[in-house]
């Protein structure tokens, strides 16, 4: 038999559908024999259409729209669109409002975070930890129902401040909960630190220099874990933030393990934060007056989702619906660290790789245009746009 | 640097209840401010629209019988509804709410999903017109 070329390519290609995640997404793995040598994706096979839905609802409708951008993060997002509108209309929520919404937001981390802690281990290989942090995780869920009346869709936000209010035996179950919460986190700390196996598929995994996070633009505790010092909610503190400020967690070793410590050590952090806020809850109204018809203007709204930099982009026209709403959510950027870390690992650590990221696929499948070179500049009009999609869908 | 470090959890979890719940032979107590299915008291409705307005899925619709005597009927499209709870919120007289004891929602047929609310003679009407093809029109915002 003729020998084969080194010259030859061996792709591997993965997704849309394929077992190692349960949203669609396509790669392509460049191999030479077990070892990744390129690594190319190909995203927007959930594009749902939302930013040009929420251009026929009015401002109210369009909060309930956009909390469903991701099931997983489902508040950050409401709550992001909820202070860009009252930014708009130049109005602040009550205090006990806005630490309402930051309760909510931790508790959602939390259960984010120990929801990614299940996904990574099962893609390790390790799903004895799989089972038991989403057995865990079943206590935050439980908590989030019992205060906002719904596990995944919370609808705690209205415009102008929140629909829902604490009480007591409420204040009492967060309590607890946080303190089993907290005894069970060391423990998957230690775990996920001392384990000879699990360490064996995550040490010096992935491994991205802070130079490289810096360039690539990574963000949230992907970013984090690789040293950069960027969290939203410590830079431009929003909501209930100023008032109950958050520690930034980071770490210098940027592998897989890294994102394990960082992600697990933001998870005190946000027990820390629940406490306090339970403690120390402002009293007062919960909601202010929010205008049918929203001032014209233009408004930048940021906010730290579990997985990094939720950005909206909102543009009014004065009247009582958005003329333009833009969403860049924190997976889209992160793509690019995954890309470029793969390169030199096994295929076999591949899954891990991806899902270190914390990857949300339907949330960021949007229009995305690559720019192949860097030096031109592409301005396109309404028209061209128009025109693109309905070429593309041709 | 340890192996088996989750041994000790499987064991224990051995003598241990499943955690698993046996739903629906176990029915766990719902919270008090759960949000499931909407329920209308039309005694202090004023016909407003507020509700049908924010509605993020339509699926309210209100039916105006005679704005006058307050004759509203309530058509409520519970497989449409999200549970936002949105119209709870803008209503100022409290005629919506949502149950905490009615959320096993689930059916094999679509007429569970199609609930009418008011006075009981003004829905017979409703209906009735209906079945003879000359249903009013609900009454949507321009």
């Amino acid at each position: 038999m003729e020998a084969k070329q080194k010259s030859e390519k061996f792709i591997v290609p993965i997704g849309p559908q394929h077992p190692a995640l349960k949203e669609p997404g396509h790669f392509e793995f460049t191999v030479d024999g077990e070892i990744v040598t390129n690594a190319t994706a190909r995203l927007g096979f959930v594009h749902r259409g939302m930013e040009k839905g929420v251009e026929d609802r009015n401002w109210t409708q369009g909060l309930y729209l956009m909390e469903r951008v991701c099931g997983i993060c489902s508040h950050v997002h409401a709550m992001a669109y909820a202070l860009g509108v009252e930014k708009l209309a130049n109005i602040q929520a009550p205090p006990r409002a806005q630490a309402i919404r930051e309760l909510v937001a931790e508790l959602e981390r939390i259960h984010s975070h120990l929801l990614w802690l299940g996904v990574a281990a099962h893609e390790g290989g390790f799903d004895t930890l799989f089972m038991f942090s989403w057995r865990d995780r079943e206590t935050v869920m439980d908590l989030l129902e019992t205060i906002t009346g719904n596990r995944v869709n919370y609808s705690a936000n209205v415009l102008g401040g929140v629909k829902i209010d604490i009480n007591d035996a409420q204040k009492d179950a967060l309590r607890r909960g946080m303190d089993f919460l907290e005894e069970r986190t060391k423990h998957y700390l230690k775990v996920v630190t001392e384990d000879e196996t699990f360490l064996g598929r995550t040490r010096k995994i992935g491994v991205m220099t802070f130079e490289e996070a810096t360039l690539l633009g990574a963000i949230g505790p992907t970013g984090r874990a690789s040293g950069v010092q960027r969290d939203v909610r410590v830079d431009s503190p929003y909501a209930g933030y100023p008032d109950f400020p958050v520690n930034i967690v980071t770490s210098d070793a940027g592998d897989l393990e890294a994102r394990f410590v960082v992600r697990i050590k933001e998870l005190y952090e946000s027990y820390r934060l629940v406490r306090e806020i339970v403690d120390h809850l402002p009293g007062g109204d919960l909601t202010v007056k929010v205008p049918r018809r929203i001032p014209e203007g233009e408004v930048i709204s940021r906010v730290e989702a579990p997985r990094g930099e939720l950005f909206y982009f909102m543009k009014s026209n004065g009247t009582d619906k958005p003329e333009r709403i833009k969403v860049r959510t924190p997976s889209l950027c992160n793509w690019g660290s995954v890309l470029t870390t793969a390169i030199g690992h096994k295929l076999a650590d591949m899954p891990m790789i991806l899902a270190g990221i914390d990857p949300c696929f339907s949330c960021n499948d949007r229009l995305v245009m690559i720019n192949g070179k860097k030096t031109e500049t592409q301005v396109w009009d309404w028209e061209d746009l128009r025109q693109y999609g309905i070429e593309y869908y041709k | 640097m340890t192996i088996g470090s989750m041994l000790g959890d499987v064991v224990k979890s051995f003598f241990k209840k499943p955690v698993t719940e046996k739903y629906p032979f176990v029915r766990q107590e719902a919270p008090e401010n759960l949000r499931g299915k909407l329920v209308w008291e039309p005694e202090k409705c004023t016909g407003c629209m507020l509700c049908v307005k924010d509605c993020p899925s339509n699926a309210l619709e209100l039916i105006v019988l005679d704005k006058v005597n307050k004759r509203f009927v309530m058509k409520y499209n519970l497989d449409q509804c999200t549970f936002c709870a949105q119209c709870v919120i803008n209503c100022r007289f409290s005629c919506l709410n949502m149950s905490e004891e009615q959320w096993e929602l689930a059916s094999t047929n679509k007429e569970p999903f199609e609930v009418y609310y008011g006075r009981e003679e003004d829905v017979k009407f409703l209906l009735e017109k209906a079945s003879r093809g000359e249903a009013e029109g609900p009454c949507k915002e321009d």
